[in-house]
């Protein structure tokens, strides 16, 4: 009778533990884990810091944040992601730093973690992530070798993206009858009449100071012109009509715009519209938030935004951050969960009403996101012409970045002829590309 | 020869030993890292084991380089310019403030502020008082109804000049006083009872007797104006297109911006030998005056 009663209570305790194992959620697991993640000093992740302790209390997963200023985080991460054993679970990157990570091997591909039926979320819907951001700041192996493609895999989820967007400020436009921008050549002739309409004012503040501001501002204009830095052979078309055009459009704007303009890196150029001395701005969507900060801000509730004007096509930036798991990780199971829940719907919104750029087309359209910040939608339509090759992610990109930004420097400061500056620096890409073995099957 | 007198004898040996080992370590082996790396094609993201040896290539690519020739040039003008004028300008004060005024010690103190300032710090404020429509120099030009000028843009490298100047001149000023405090007193008396001027002290007495701590100024200030980064990297980060763009800033670029380790390795060595060659030039210079000297001196007392 004992004997029966035992394996009766025996049995019930089996099946007990047994219901429990198979009803155990899935982040009990790791519910006692610390993950160590690095972030940059950036608004977004400002604001990720915020949601984060709701990520804890439902899952147990504790997460501690080393937040550096973005180069030093980059600095960082090259060393770290070299050693046998990391320190850091997860990592935030530049999108240039997907092409050197995964070249080097030091990012996880995450379709083992997908495949997982314990770590991958039915509800996670990745057709909601916005379709330019996966492919420019997530995807390697594919077309080109940096984007998606049939060879391509995914290593990263874009978290804290931007795309740029056209700034201009209502009362100004009004004041003078102006129309809203829609193509390239209205915005550059209200950009040069707006210094004749408001003496003191100028058009458009743009990046324009020498190496990566100039080269930025003239990528920003190439892809909408329908240029493009290369061919699909690799060959530097740089200096085509089209990249002509993009950088006579780049002098145009800094000539009508701002005092100093010529050496504006992104700080100035957003303080000059911030300290209302300009009437538009063309640029990163991430500083919405300080436009709407009275403390930082002379002309809120004053700035309208629009698209990123046309030129032959529609094609705005691509860029920002996203996140992977480093191949050193110690607790990379755990750091998918994260990296899952904070790119989720639920996590998404989160970031987005505590102030970040959110990665998803629901978050844009969502109507408590909207209440709170109504420029959202306009952003969610610019987000669908993102373009995600409006520069080449290639690990060379970094020399001829900066030989394309000094030189467009000089054509910006030193009356440099335009297209004598870009076939120069279509010839010394082209021999940049050549020592990278980019022309090895032409031979 | 017992054992205890050639223990003796290493005994300095033995107390330098600690010294020279962590000497080595500590110097030499970075050193040899860099030298032995710029023969290497090395990213980042390898350790140097995975690299490539490529020989001279690096040092040869630098060469062929007009980039690197003309950051070369930019790095000659800046660094020449700064210290010819800081020379001047901490010389003459120290001349002008070696005296007992009232409120010295204060004067001196204040003097000497703008050095102990991080460059970084220095670099912003700059780049702020050469803001194009908020900078003081712009709004005190417009003050006084004239055309405001584009500091950063049309003068950076001047720009940039004042801004090192203004910061290290206290530098040579402190020397140089301490300097001409330590004269020998009975020289200057002597000048004033055969009637010197202030002037011919100056030129005849104070400045030869100077030379020898003015010159290892000027060497210690050379080699850190040729290796200045942070105040240039934060006014202009090197712009408009090289114009500012001395050694140091290309050689972070290289590094961190195109991830050419090697290269930045070669760029290094090429300014270490720079440095070098100016170093041993200004002391064998110091060499051949002090030997002149002794020699005068020692002609004159054959004389007497």
């Amino acid at each position: 009778m004992f004997n029966i009663s035992k394996t009766i209570c025996g049995v019930a305790v089996a099946s007990v533990l047994m219901v429990g194992q198979a009803l155990a959620g899935p982040y009990d697991d790791y519910a006692d884990t610390t993950l160590v993640v690095n972030f940059p000093a950036h608004p977004h992740y400002d604001a990720v810091r915020k949601i984060l302790p709701e990520f804890t209390k439902e899952t147990g997963i504790e997460v501690e944040v080393d937040q550096l200023p973005y180069l030093k985080m980059r600095e960082r991460q090259t060393l770290e992601l070299g050693q046998d054993e990391g320190d850091y679970d997860l990592i935030a990157y530049v999108v240039f730093s997907k092409a050197d990570y995964v070249y080097a091997d030091q990012l996880e591909n995450l379709a083992r973690y997908f495949m997982n039926p314990k770590l991958s979320d039915p509800a996670y819907d990745a057709d909601d992530l916005i379709d330019g951001y996966v492919y420019n700041i997530g995807f390697a192996g594919g077309n080109k070798g940096y984007l998606q493609g049939k060879t391509g895999s995914l290593f990263g989820i874009p978290y804290g993206s931007e795309t740029s967007i056209l700034g201009y400020r209502k009362d100004i436009f009004e004041k003078h009858g102006l129309e809203v921008p829609q193509t390239y050549d209205q915005m550059l002739d209200i950009a040069c009449k707006i210094p004749e309409l408001e003496p003191g004012m100028g058009g458009l503040s743009s990046r324009a100071a020498s190496g990566h501001h100039a080269s930025h501002a003239f990528l920003l204009h190439l892809a909408p012109l329908g240029g493009r830095v290369f061919d699909d052979s690799w060959n530097p078309i740089v200096n085509n009509a089209e990249g002509v055009q993009a950088a006579n459009a780049l002098k145009t704007i800094v000539d009508c715009g701002p005092e100093g303009a010529s050496s504006f890196g992104f700080g100035e150029a957003l303080g000059s519209f911030l300290a209302g001395d300009t009437a538009m701005f063309l640029d990163t969507t991430v500083v919405a938030g300080q436009i709407d900060d009275p403390a930082k801000s002379k002309v809120v509730g004053k700035v309208g935004w629009a698209l990123h004007p046309e030129g032959t096509r529609r094609g705005s930036q691509t860029g920002g951050f996203g996140i992977g798991i480093p191949k050193n990780a110690e607790n990379k199971e755990a750091a998918f969960l994260l990296m899952q829940w904070l790119t989720s719907k639920k996590g998404d919104k989160l970031v987005a009403l505590a102030g970040g750029n959110p990665s998803r087309f629901s978050t844009h359209e969502d109507a408590d996101v909207n209440a709170k910040f109504p420029h959202m939608a306009t952003f969610g339509e610019a987000l669908k012409h993102a373009d995600p090759d409006w520069r080449p992610i290639i690990p060379v990109w970094g020399k001829i970045n900066a030989d394309l930004g000094t030189t467009l420097s000089k054509v910006l400061t030193e009356d440099l002829d335009v297209q004598e500056a870009l076939d120069g620096v279509a010839e010394r890409a082209t021999a940049i590309m050549e020592e990278a073995g980019y022309y090895t099957w032409n031979k | 020869m017992s054992t205890s007198t050639s223990f003796n004898r290493l005994t300095p040996y033995v107390f330098l030993a600690p010294a020279v080992v962590i000497m080595a370590l500590a110097l030499l082996y970075p050193l040899g890292y860099m030298i032995f790396g710029s023969f290497r094609e090395w990213d980042p993201s390898q350790a140097m084991g995975e690299s490539t040896y490529v020989g001279l290539k690096n040092y040869i690519t630098l060469w062929n380089d007009p980039n690197f020739r003309e950051s070369t040039f930019v790095t000659l003008k800046f660094a020449i310019s700064v210290v010819t004028v800081e020379m001047f300008i901490g010389v003459g004060l120290a001349l002008m403030l070696d005296r007992n005024l009232r409120g010295m010690s204060l004067l001196r103190t204040l003097f000497i502020l703008p050095m102990m300032i991080a460059p970084v710090v220095v670099g912003l404020i700059w780049r702020y008082m050469y803001h194009p429509t908020l900078g003081i120099f712009n709004r005190g030009l417009k003050g006084v109804g004239l055309e405001s000028v584009d500091w950063l843009g049309q003068h950076a490298l001047l720009s940039v000049i004042i801004a090192d100047i203004w910061q290290w001149t206290p530098f040579i000023f402190i020397l140089a006083l301490a300097a001409l405090q330590s004269l020998p007193r009975s020289a200057l008396e002597a000048s004033r009872i055969d009637g010197a001027t202030g002037w011919q002290q100056i030129i005849y007495i104070k400045l030869p007797l100077m030379m020898p701590v003015l010159i290892v100024t000027c060497l210690l200030r050379l080699i850190d104006a040729f290796k200045v980064l942070e105040v240039i990297l934060v006014m202009t980060e090197g712009g408009p297109g090289l114009s500012t763009e001395i050694l140091a800033l290309r050689i972070s670029r290289t590094a961190t911006e195109f991830r050419e380790l090697g290269v930045a390795a070669a760029m290094s060595n090429y300014l270490l030998m720079l440095l070098l060659f100016i170093t041993v030039l200004m002391l064998v210079y110091n060499r051949v005056m002090e030997h002149r000297a002794a020699r005068a001196s020692r002609m004159i007392e054959e004389s007497d």
